[in-house]
């Protein structure tokens, strides 16, 4: 397929709802995501880098 | 220029022609100049000769070799000496990755002189003297203080130039152009640089790697589904569309968006029309970021390492914005009188690249896993294979803890006399990866092409890059490297 077909497909694909797993995927990812950064969060506070 | 060359570049990556990939032609190349340096330890310098770069006024004073005693050599025979040095290695590594040995040896010869010639002129002392003591030193009243690091700039803008202008050239340059190559040589040896650089600080690095694992976290897990809703929701991209392109943006460029391609099992065009804005973006980003982080984070250094690892798409881009940022900073800050220790800046910028490079095969297998299992579900199709993990992690990081590991071994290790000659033994090896730093940038210029910005149809494309880079992972980077490194500041000069 060539860029141009690319570019028109960009364009003109017809829209694709969120599947429950799509939606799956970015809601344990984020609620994963911010759970994990807050858990290093308490780390980096109990445990202050050192120079 | 079209897209053809990032293409072949991007292709060359993902379905090796030859046994030997260019992740582990990079390891190899990267482990003969460390172990080259090292010789110098107990015996004769054996690259003492390679070019390095002063700021100048008189561009006899320019060029130098590395090591005094191969001071006969003159500038200009430092130069000879490292292009002829470098094409040897180079062209066997192209007959290795069954690339035609003529056009590249011709491509890189080109590439070459452009490149160095870009640095030299960076190097001029109205471009880069930053001190008053510079100033004087050179008789100059004024200066884009820029540093000398500038130079990679230059050597970008040339690139653009090529890619943008000379199209056809560009085109015949293509065999030369390999950004990915030049950069994965380059960490290989800044693993070595940055060892000896904490070695003796072990309690500061190992708290900054640490910090380290917030970009892992980030950069999959909170940008990735970010960006990929907005794709789905607001921009209405197909999947297919929508998974390279979020992976592009949130985790390492290129490498990411043609892993998630082959994980979802994208049409190839796909990752590779998304890798060219990826190219084009990060270059945006090179020019505007490291000057940002001047201006406004000169006195948290490792804030602004951290956040240019994790805003700079592509690991050329990223780790090269690193070594800008900390010539920058380091030369503001000397400014004022803070003298601090070089290595630091560009050395967490790696690791925080490193370390989100670590888990693109992981992360291509979950995805794989979904979209084999639960989306694109196809009877005898193929399936998601545990093995894909390690097919598609970046071998070049073994290289860089191999250097890491052994210089940080051999310098912790070491007695004060031999831990003297360490020091400039990896220095004469950091000067090959200077050099591998200005290939990376003026390849990047060549391979971005601007009009894909203003092309008919890409604008959904350009508009959800836009979007997330600059409403969104720009901001969160640096939250999160605010929140994890603000305070730190690396070691003074004694």
């Amino acid at each position: 397929m060539s860029e141009q077909d690319l570019r028109g497909e960009l364009n003109n694909a017809s829209i694709e709802p969120l599947l429950p797993i799509e939606k799956k995927l970015i809601g344990w990812s984020l609620s994963l995501g911010i759970t994990l950064l807050l858990g290093l969060l308490i780390i980096n506070r109990f445990y202050p880098i050192v120079l | 220029m079209s897209n053809a060359v990032v293409a072949n570049d991007i292709n060359s990556d993902a379905i090796p022609a030859s046994k030997l990939s260019e992740d582990w032609l990079a390891v190899w190349i990267g482990l003969l100049i460390f172990v080259l340096a090292l010789v110098s330890i107990a015996g004769p310098n054996l690259l003492g000769w390679v070019v390095t770069t002063s700021v100048w006024t008189g561009l006899g004073s320019a060029l130098g070799s590395t090591s005094a005693s191969y001071a006969k050599l003159g500038g200009v025979g430092a130069l000879l000496a490292t292009y002829i040095a470098l094409l040897a290695v180079l062209s066997v590594g192209a007959a290795a990755l069954k690339i035609d040995v003529k056009r590249f040896a011709l491509a890189f010869t080109a590439a070459f002189a452009i490149a160095y010639a870009s640095w030299i002129i960076g190097n001029y002392a109205n471009f880069a003297a930053v001190t008053p003591a510079d100033f004087k030193k050179f008789g100059i009243s004024w200066s884009l203080r820029l540093t000398n690091e500038g130079g990679f700039i230059f050597a970008l803008v040339a690139g653009l130039i090529v890619g943008n202008f000379f199209p056809r050239f560009a085109q015949w340059l293509k065999e030369a152009i390999r950004p990915e190559l030049y950069i994965k040589i380059a960490i290989v040896i800044l693993g070595a640089f940055i060892a000896v650089t904490v070695a003796g600080k072990l309690s500061l690095a190992g708290s900054v790697l640490l910090r380290g694992i917030a970009a892992i976290i980030e950069a999959y897990l909170i940008y990735w589904s970010v960006v990929y809703f907005v794709a789905r929701k607001w921009f209405g991209f197909s999947r297919e569309w929508a998974a390279p392109l979020a992976s592009g943006i949130s985790i390492c460029g290129v490498a990411a968006a043609i892993a998630t391609g082959g994980a979802i099992r994208s049409r190839p065009s796909v990752p590779v029309l998304v890798s060219s804005l990826v190219v084009i973006f990060a270059v945006v980003e090179v020019l505007i970021l490291p000057f940002l982080a001047q201006t406004f984070l000169s006195h948290e250094p490792l804030v602004a390492a951290a956040w240019i690892g994790l805003a700079v798409k592509t690991d050329g881009a990223a780790v090269a914005a690193g070594g800008i940022t900390e010539a920058l900073i380091l030369a503001k800050n000397a400014g004022e009188g803070i003298q601090y220790q070089p290595g630091w800046i560009l050395g967490t910028t790696a690791a925080v690249k490193v370390f989100i490079d670590l888990f693109i095969g992981v992360w291509a297998f979950i995805l794989a896993y979904i979209w084999t299992n639960h989306i694109n579900v196809q009877k005898g199709a193929e399936k998601a294979r545990v093995g894909e993990i390690w097919q598609r992690f970046p071998k070049f990081i073994i290289g860089f803890v191999l250097t890491f590991a052994l210089a940080f071994y051999a310098a912790s290790t070491a007695t004060p006399e031999t831990l003297v000659k360490i020091t400039p033994a990896i220095g004469t090896a950091n000067t090959f990866r200077v050099i591998f730093f200005i290939l990376t940038f003026f390849s990047i210029g060549v391979l971005s092409n601007v009009r894909v910005l203003w092309r008919e149809g890409l604008g959904k494309l350009v508009a959800v890059y836009l979007v997330s880079l600059f409403g969104f992972v720009i901001w969160v980077g640096l939250l999160v490297s605010w929140i994890f490194f603000s305070g730190v500041k690396p070691p003074l000069l004694n």
